[in-house]
């Protein structure tokens, strides 16, 4: 991918649990002061995040995306590798966590539509070929693609999940009506916790197994690779979090190293790390999403 | 792994399954105390954020208890850095099977597992006590012997069962916590003031669902390979013990209608499930790592629910809220 260099992909920053300050103290950019966000304004945020979930591991799982109903009208397109996207699963516990985190994600998508109604933005377009510049820029050998092997869609599956906890976790206390959005989107993060917590704990358990077979020791190498990467980029910005640990059999969960509290991104945040790392105000797309979010929230302040 | 013991987890599962379908309200009458409803709605209306966190506290006592007890052998009081125990409330200690000694873990994985969520867990304990500063309420007196025996009973009408004993037990014994742990913190999250401390909450909610997430995956690795019992057996555990947590959080089987439509408020793992994805047929063998309602969002617990679970919330005490893993019952307003 043509100028994705280390700029790039490395904003991809998940959670980290080694060197981060407490949360009181976590670097956050100064939120965006006007116009205020409603409620519909955060879900549908969150809703593009599914959106972008739910085509990734429903490709993996079944060759095909989210459905035109589930897409909803006037939705865009979603980019796909020409080389197929249905994974050759080798092992059926594999297969099995996929199917189930296809579903998961899925419900999400139907879950904040239904809970938007006629305020629900269609899905955007979206670009699921946007893990080669990652893997490029992350110094991942050849030409990564996550949907050509179990262990491949594990490092895919790597990039996404934490975010989704810190993006959920950030967007919290922003809603309004707590009565009725607050328990659904804690509820909708734990679930994203879990996911996270079952690739993390695949991707470290098979590499430290007794023999690993090449595809578990890649698999390791790749996520840190990635996360590496992440690190590097969070030093050079203030915009971000701080560098992450390694994961491994010893260092699962993605947390503050001082009071194990997961992490919170805000908006701005996320936006830079699915559109691809370009740092600054004015970001509107990129990365993951070539045509930006749908919604209030898709341009950074920050 | 000796056969003694893969023999023995053959024989929990078997009748822990055959216990569950025969499992009526007259068997669960002993744990299960009448109102928890009405007392919850009662008590939600006057909770100060204090009141959760130190609630939150009590649990994260008993949490960094089993697991650094598990890891290292010792309370957290007793640890080369000690962790504070003490405040406001009647201090109580840990009690545990004599000769106490740390788990003789077999499983590497399961044993750096194990060390990272019992560090995880006292550091939850550190924090919510510092976020408390005076107010923090002392460590209560803590079971982890006949707590765990009576949940065998009740679960998986066996006599005993000792968490300490191997890498398997271990992982039930985790099992039996970190779900909880998810929908307590779910639960009083909408209860919580102050957008700092529901950002707190809501940050160990998820670390919480990560541990869940990760003694679950484990489990189900674990039974893959059939290395500590019969493929199937650490699973059919953890269905015994989720449908027994769901019954005692919902006063038994009459009242669990909530949730999604669902019956209950907690799933084992269960590697025969099937998924729809596209169309409408279930067609995609699944299973169930996530415990969660039909929409894939994790379940919330009231506190109250939360007291009937760890307690039993046994009737036959006049005060109610003591027993099982809290013998003389939580310290702080939500007790």
């Amino acid at each position: 991918m043509a100028g994705a260099g280390i700029t790039a992909a490395a904003a991809f920053i998940v959670g980290c649990n080694n060197s981060s300050p407490a949360p009181t103290q976590t670097p956050t950019p100064t939120p965006s002061p006007t116009p205020a966000l409603t409620d519909a304004d955060i879900l549908n945020f969150a809703l593009n995040l599914e959106y972008l979930e739910a085509e990734y591991y429903l490709y993996a799982a079944t060759g095909s995306g989210l459905s035109s109903t589930d897409a909803g009208s006037g939705a865009g397109t979603t980019i796909v590798p020409s080389t197929g996207t249905k994974v050759a699963f080798a092992d059926k516990y594999l297969l099995q966590y996929a199917d189930e985190i296809a579903q998961d994600e899925l419900n999400h998508v139907r879950f904040l539509r239904s809970a938007l109604g006629s305020a629900a933005v269609p899905r955007p377009a979206i670009d699921l070929t946007f893990f080669v510049g990652l893997a490029t820029a992350a110094k991942i050998p050849g030409t990564f693609n996550p949907f050509s092997d179990g262990y491949s869609f594990l490092t895919g599956a790597f990039v996404f999940e934490d975010v989704g906890v810190t993006a959920y976790l950030g967007a919290a206390p922003l809603i309004s009506n707590k009565a009725s959005y607050l328990g659904p989107a804690a509820g909708i993060m734990g679930t994203e916790a879990y996911h996270a917590a079952e690739i993390r704990t695949i991707i470290a358990a098979g590499a430290a197994s007794a023999s690993p077979t090449a595809a578990q020791t890649a698999a390791l190498t790749n996520a840190n690779l990635i996360s590496a990467l992440r690190g590097t980029i969070s030093m050079a910005s203030g915009n971000m979090l701080a560098a992450e640990s390694p994961v491994s059999i010893g260092s699962i969960v993605a947390c503050d190293s001082t009071n194990a509290i997961a992490f919170a991104r805000t908006t701005d945040q996320v936006l830079h790390i699915v559109y691809g790392g370009t740092g600054g105000a004015g970001v509107s797309m990129g990365g993951f999403f070539p045509a930006g979010l749908n919604g209030t929230i898709k341009t950074t302040t920050t | 792994m000796a056969t003694l013991e893969t023999q023995q987890l053959d024989d929990i599962i078997v009748k822990s399954r055959r216990k569950m379908l025969s499992l009526g309200t007259s068997a669960l009458a002993g744990l299960v105390l009448a109102g928890v409803t009405k007392k919850a709605d009662a008590q939600a209306a006057a909770l100060t954020d204090a009141d959760i966190l130190n609630f939150a506290l009590n649990l994260e006592y008993l949490e960094a208890n089993f697991y650094n007890l598990a890891v290292n052998g010792v309370t957290i009081d007793k640890l080369s850095t000690p962790i504070g125990i003490t405040g406001t409330g009647t201090q109580g200690v840990v009690v545990t099977k004599a000769n106490f000694a740390a788990v003789p873990f077999a499983n590497t994985t399961i044993k750096a597992y194990a060390t990272e969520t019992a560090i995880e867990e006292g550091k939850h304990v550190s924090f919510l006590r510092n976020a408390l500063t005076t107010s923090a309420v002392a460590q209560p007196q803590i079971d982890l012997v006949n707590s765990f025996n009576t949940l065998a009973q009740g679960a998986l009408g066996i006599p005993a069962f000792d968490p300490f004993a191997n890498d398997a037990y271990f992982l039930i014994g985790a099992y039996i916590f970190e779900d909880v742990g998810v929908t307590a913190y779910h639960g009083a999250a909408g209860s919580i003031s102050s957008p700092a401390n529901l950002g707190y909450a809501a940050g160990i909610l998820a670390v919480e669902a990560y541990h869940a997430g990760l003694v679950r995956t484990a489990i189900n690795a674990a039974d893959l390979t059939a290395e500590f019992a019969p493929t199937g057996t650490l699973t059919g555990y953890t269905q015994a013990i989720s449908a027994f947590r769901s019954k005692l959080a919902n006063n038994g089987p009459a009242s669990t209608t909530t949730n999604g439509g669902l019956k209950q408020d907690d799933q084992g793992i269960d590697n025969s499930q099937m998924v729809a994805l596209q169309g409408t047929s279930a067609t995609y063998p699944s299973t169930t790592i996530l415990d969660a309602d039909n929409n894939s969002i994790t379940f919330a617990r009231t506190p109250q629910q939360i007291l009937a679970i760890v307690t039993g919330n046994s009737p036959a005490l006049a005060s109610g809220n003591k027993g099982v893993f809290f013998p003389a019952g939580l310290n702080g307003n939500v007790s």
